[in-house]
């Protein structure tokens, strides 16, 4: 390539691609002017940046949640709320689901149609369990007089973890979708990148909640004097 | 130059003048298949351990009196961050490889935003809130505290 | 059944929404009769409607634009009236409907005239210029253009069923929350808003993963052209706080549908956390205007002063560094909310940091026209008038910076006149430069040069007619937003105001003349080689219109200017500008309507949300949610243009231009 930019003048046939030397196949630089990259490449990057956005919206609710974690206008306060056993079943869940997920992808990798939707179903199972805890845990706080409308920690609280809640099904629903698709069409090359969308989503769900059982309910639970 | 030399990149056809089960726009690059079997699962269970770990850590240390008690928030925030460096790292396969340099960039732009959202947002309001005037007796009560 | 709904929504006692409404309504069925009348439908379906061909979507995003900038600016129009006649009386407007239509006003302007308009020259330009056939997610453009229009009928559908927001361009709180504005207004905006903003998230991401992954061979990153830049940066500031609008306008929603309490004054809220997070998303979005502006221009000032672009790497360095810095600016919007001095210092020094990169890339275009052969064309004047209006905005800015200073001019008429003279000269001339300067590429003909001078210089002249004493005004203490006032001393400045505004209304007539004079002799200025401007970069190197897959081979970049370059060889010789490649089959995506159905079912899901018809709601989302899988469940995704039919195309256009070269080397 060097060799090519110190030869003046430039002719015009060099805006055409040359007949291929030898038959050899593209150059692949890795730094993007080998041309353009792979499909792979593309779906995968552009999803990540994707994820990278929804980070950020989380980010947002975050600062809320952080910002207003104080506003209980007289009503009940994290400590008196968040019960940790809950939240380390569902991080076990969580935790787990992400793991069966990688599993599922090593299947993909293999084409074994039977670990593929195996490790799939029970990465939902594992999804449907997380979910139905939470469920319970906002149902929980509802019936205590803790809804979302009491109070602006609450309300913070009710829309951090719901959203981290309505992703994980909006994630189910694609997960099964996908399910019936590997099952159906096989493991063609735009069903794999989708998947690949697939575990990216769902790993980075789990990050997410990383930060929640951390910042949320572990730090929410310190005694007073250790807030922040 | 041979396919071969690429180590795992996709097989060059040099009859059909293009690249084995071509998924890929006109001039693109390979495809860059799975890696070997077992070090792929090693990769995971490796991964799967250490979060578990770290998660065990962090209720742990917020239940007992390891840490320094003001500094707790800051040592679960320290083992969250860790927990999430070993995802991407395991999980999302975040490397250092030149290829992967997009994703590297695009990672530490979405930190920086998320820094400067969380931390941008923590900082103003305090200090929005701080010279606020009292509303209430309970407000009143709180600054004398 | 219909929820909040009602007859009542129809504003039969209002004269003003109720005629425009009827005169819209009437144009619009108009349009259909005529198009279904001429046998257009199939036609507008096939190559438009469900066309995922980035050129197509980028004229599409520009059409919109250009009809929401004639309601917008009629907003203006009304603005500027009211507050020329409302000295020491109530002028023409009641004050519900003055907040009304200052509220539309901005609302149309930055979301649907400023942001399609740009995202319609990024569509257009950037994968030409990088030389290849689309972007990265052809089809997600789709779903992103409609979900953009849907935004735009939805603004435009509450001046004839029920009412728009009455609270500015951003809502805020308390103000807008369910206990002050209980009507429909704020929900219009929020949904309309919410809906578009996805659709922008979208282009962001696309554009993005385009310009980092989808290059011609040998395009490395010092190679491509400066606009592709400034749509890399624009977008990576969409991709970081677009979802921060998606949550700040979330949470408002949730405070007005479900009783939270982000923002209200009871309960813990606190009022002054949107305003925070409102103006984290504000005030980068101004530089996702204003960036791709910049990109034109760069591309306008050295194709018209005949020499490469001056300082190219301080250019593309001066652009990231807006990129990142203008996300560390957002506070300058509320120095007097009293977050106190040392807060208010730090976003103070940072809001005129920010002024540096803007300098370096102003004398870097200046130092481009030096020396160089400048032609006045209009895309050159725009841009001329871009740097002595811009820079006056932006000093002005660079004062507002000031805590102390911006104590005295908050929400003045001064700030006003501020944001104007950056957003006008800053964006819409450099969107006005785009669109004479890209116009020929996409329709295969010259706009007309003597009206598009016109245009010019009555925007120039009426734009500082009507802003120059904004900032009297304010210097003088008015406050913006005034339904009435009764200080004798701001009259003559609104006077003069509005006969500013009569002559932008010129100018914008002007434009409308050129389009319709330039389409109806167009045979007369056909551009037949291509490049009707002598142009640098590599869009110029295809035919005008280009074929739909832009390139039949890739080109092959070995410079930052191939082109220009590759022009250079002498042209008397008969060699026409390439030889002629190896063709081979290209595929192409295929045109689907899966983004008119999503923006169908996400117009019905909006309206219903809006109106809270709670059963149309979930009709809508279980609509998406089938569309969603049916999409998914395709076969057949693209089809394949042989190498012959490519090779026939191709040699067409060649030999078009290369006797059009050959008649000019005579």
């Amino acid at each position: 390539m060097s060799t090519e930019v110190l030869r003046a003048p430039m002719s015009p046939s060099q805006l055409v691609p040359r007949a291929a030397a030898a038959g050899a196949p593209p150059q692949v630089t890795g730094h993007g002017a080998g041309g353009p990259a792979s499909k792979r490449i593309i779906v995968g990057y552009g999803f990540w940046v994707f994820l990278l956005s929804d980070v950020i919206m989380f980010s947002s609710f975050f600062a809320a949640y952080s910002v207003l974690f104080k506003n209980t206008a007289g009503g009940p306060t994290a400590r008196e709320l968040y019960d940790l056993h809950n939240t380390a079943l569902e991080t076990a869940f969580l935790l787990t689901s992400t793991f069966t997920c990688a599993l599922a992808s090593i299947a993909v990798g293999q084409r074994s149609q039977k670990w593929t939707q195996i490790a799939l179903a029970c990465t939902a199972v594992l999804g449907v369990g997380f979910l139905t805890l939470e469920v319970r845990e906002f149902a929980r706080f509802v019936a205590l007089g803790a809804g979302p409308s009491r109070s602006a920690f609450l309300s913070s609280f009710f829309t951090l973890v719901g959203c981290h809640g309505i992703h994980v099904t909006v994630g189910l629903l694609w997960l099964t979708t996908m399910m019936a698709q590997f099952y159906v069409k096989g493991f063609r090359t735009d069903i794999r990148h989708r998947f690949l969308c697939f575990t990216l989503f769902w790993h980075a769900l789990d990050i997410i909640w990383v930060a929640i059982f951390s910042l949320v309910y572990l730090v929410g639970t310190l005694p007073p004097g250790f807030l922040p | 130059m041979s396919a071969e030399s690429h180590g795992n990149y996709a097989e060059y056809d040099y009859a059909a003048g293009s690249y084995v089960g071509g998924d890929r726009p006109r001039g693109a690059q390979p495809n860059i298949e799975a890696p070997p079997l077992r070090r792929e699962l090693g990769g995971y269970l490796l991964g799967f351990a250490l979060a578990i770990l770290l998660t065990i850590a962090s209720f742990w240390v917020a239940h007992t009196h390891s840490i320094y008690g003001p500094a707790l928030a800051v040592g679960l925030l320290v083992l969250a961050v860790a927990q999430m460096g070993i995802h991407l790292i395991f999980f999302l396969h975040i490397t250092t490889d030149p290829d992967n340099t997009n994703n590297v960039l695009a990672l530490a732009f979405g930190v920086l935003i998320v820094c400067l959202v969380v931390f941008g947002s923590i900082w103003v309001m305090t200090h929005l809130n701080q010279n606020m005037t009292p509303a209430s007796m309970e407000q009143l009560m709180r600054m004398q505290g | 059944m219909f929820g909040k709904l009602t007859w009542q929504a129809i504003p039969l006692h209002e004269p003003i929404p109720l005629i425009s409404g009827i005169a819209v309504y009437l144009a619009v069925i108009g349009l259909v009769v005529w198009v279904v009348i001429k046998g257009y439908g199939p036609y507008l379906w096939r190559e438009w409607i469900t066309s995922v061909d980035h050129k197509r979507i980028g004229v599409m995003y520009c059409i919109l634009a250009a009809v929401m900038l004639l309601r917008g600016f009629s907003d203006a129009i009304m603005m500027r009236a009211q507050q020329a006649l409302a000295f020491h009386g109530g002028g023409y407007l009641p004050p519900s409907h003055f907040d009304q239509v200052f509220s539309a006003h901005g609302t149309i302007m930055i979301f649907f005239v400023a942001m399609p308009f740009v995202i319609g020259l990024m569509n257009f330009a950037v994968p030409l210029q990088l030389g290849v056939r689309d972007v990265a997610f052809p089809t997600l453009n789709s779903v992103s253009f409609w979900l953009t229009a849907v935004g735009a009928l939805l603004v435009n559908l509450s001046l004839v069923v029920g009412e728009f927001s009455r609270t500015g361009w951003l809502p805020f709180p308390p103000l807008s929350e369910l206990r002050y504005s209980p009507g429909v207004g704020v929900d219009y905006y929020c949904w309309a808003i919410q809906i578009s903003g996805i659709g922008t998230l979208i282009t962001g991401i696309n554009f993005v993963t385009t310009i980092l992954k989808l290059r011609a061979p040998g395009m490395s990153y010092m190679r491509m052209p400066v606009f592709c830049w400034t749509a890399l940066a624009s977008c990576l500031v969409i991709v970081a706080v677009f979802p921060i609008l998606t949550a700040t306008l979330a949470m408002l929603l949730l405070d007005r549908y479900l009783d939270f309490h982000f923002f209200t004054d009871t309960a813990g809220g606190n009022s002054m956390m949107f305003m925070n997070l409102i103006w984290a998303w504000g005030h980068p979005e101004v530089y996702i205007l204003v960036l791709p502006a910049f990109g034109v221009y760069s591309e306008v000032v050295a194709t018209f002063s005949g020499k490469p672009l001056f300082g190219y790497r301080s250019m593309v360095i001066a652009t990231m560094a807006i990129c990142i810095i203008s996300m560390t600016v957002w506070l300058h919007h509320f120095f007097t909310m009293g977050a106190g001095p040392d807060v208010n210092a730090v976003f103070g020094i940072a809001s005129m940091i920010i002024a540096v990169p803007t300098g370096v890339k102003v004398f870097n275009w200046m130092f481009t026209m030096y020396g160089g052969r400048v032609r006045f064309t209009s895309p050159m004047l725009w841009s001329l008038g871009f740097i002595v209006s811009f820079v006056i905005g932006g000093l002005t800015g660079v004062l507002l910076a000031v805590p102390a200073a911006d104590f005295q001019l908050h929400n003045s008429e001064f700030l006003v006149a501020h944001f104007h003279n950056t957003i006008i000269p800053g964006v819409v001339f450099g969107l006005f430069a785009g669109y004479t300067y890209w116009f020929p590429k996409a329709f295969g003909f010259v706009l007309d040069e003597r009206l598009g001078k016109w245009a010019f210089w009555l925007w120039v002249v009426g734009f500082w007619v009507a802003w120059a004493p904004g900032y009297v005004a304010g210097l003088e203490g008015m406050t913006r937003r005034l339904q009435h006032y009764d200080n004798p001393a701001w009259h003559p400045w609104m006077l003069l105001s509005a006969l500013g505004v009569l002559i932008i209304l010129a100018g914008i007539v002007a434009q409308i003349a050129q389009l319709v004079v330039s389409i109806r002799t167009r045979a007369a200025r056909r551009d037949l080689t291509g490049d009707p401007w002598d142009g640098r970069s590599l869009e110029w190197a295809t035919s005008s219109p280009p074929p739909v897959f832009n390139y039949a081979t890739l080109p092959n970049v070995t410079a930052r200017e191939s082109y220009w370059d590759a022009k250079q060889q002498p042209r008397e010789t008969t060699q026409p500008i390439t030889s002629e490649p190896d063709y081979e089959p290209i595929e192409i995506p295929r045109n689907t309507p899966v983004g008119f159905v999503t923006a169908f079912l996400a117009t019905v899901t909006g309206f219903a949300l809006i109106w809270h018809i709670w059963w149309m709601v979930v009709l809508g989302l279980l609509g998406a949610l089938i569309t969603f899988v049916v999409f998914a469940w395709r076969d057949r995704t693209e089809f394949v243009i042989s190498a012959d039919e490519a090779a026939r195309v191709d040699r067409a256009n060649r030999a078009v231009r290369a006797e059009s070269l050959l008649a000019l080397a005579r």
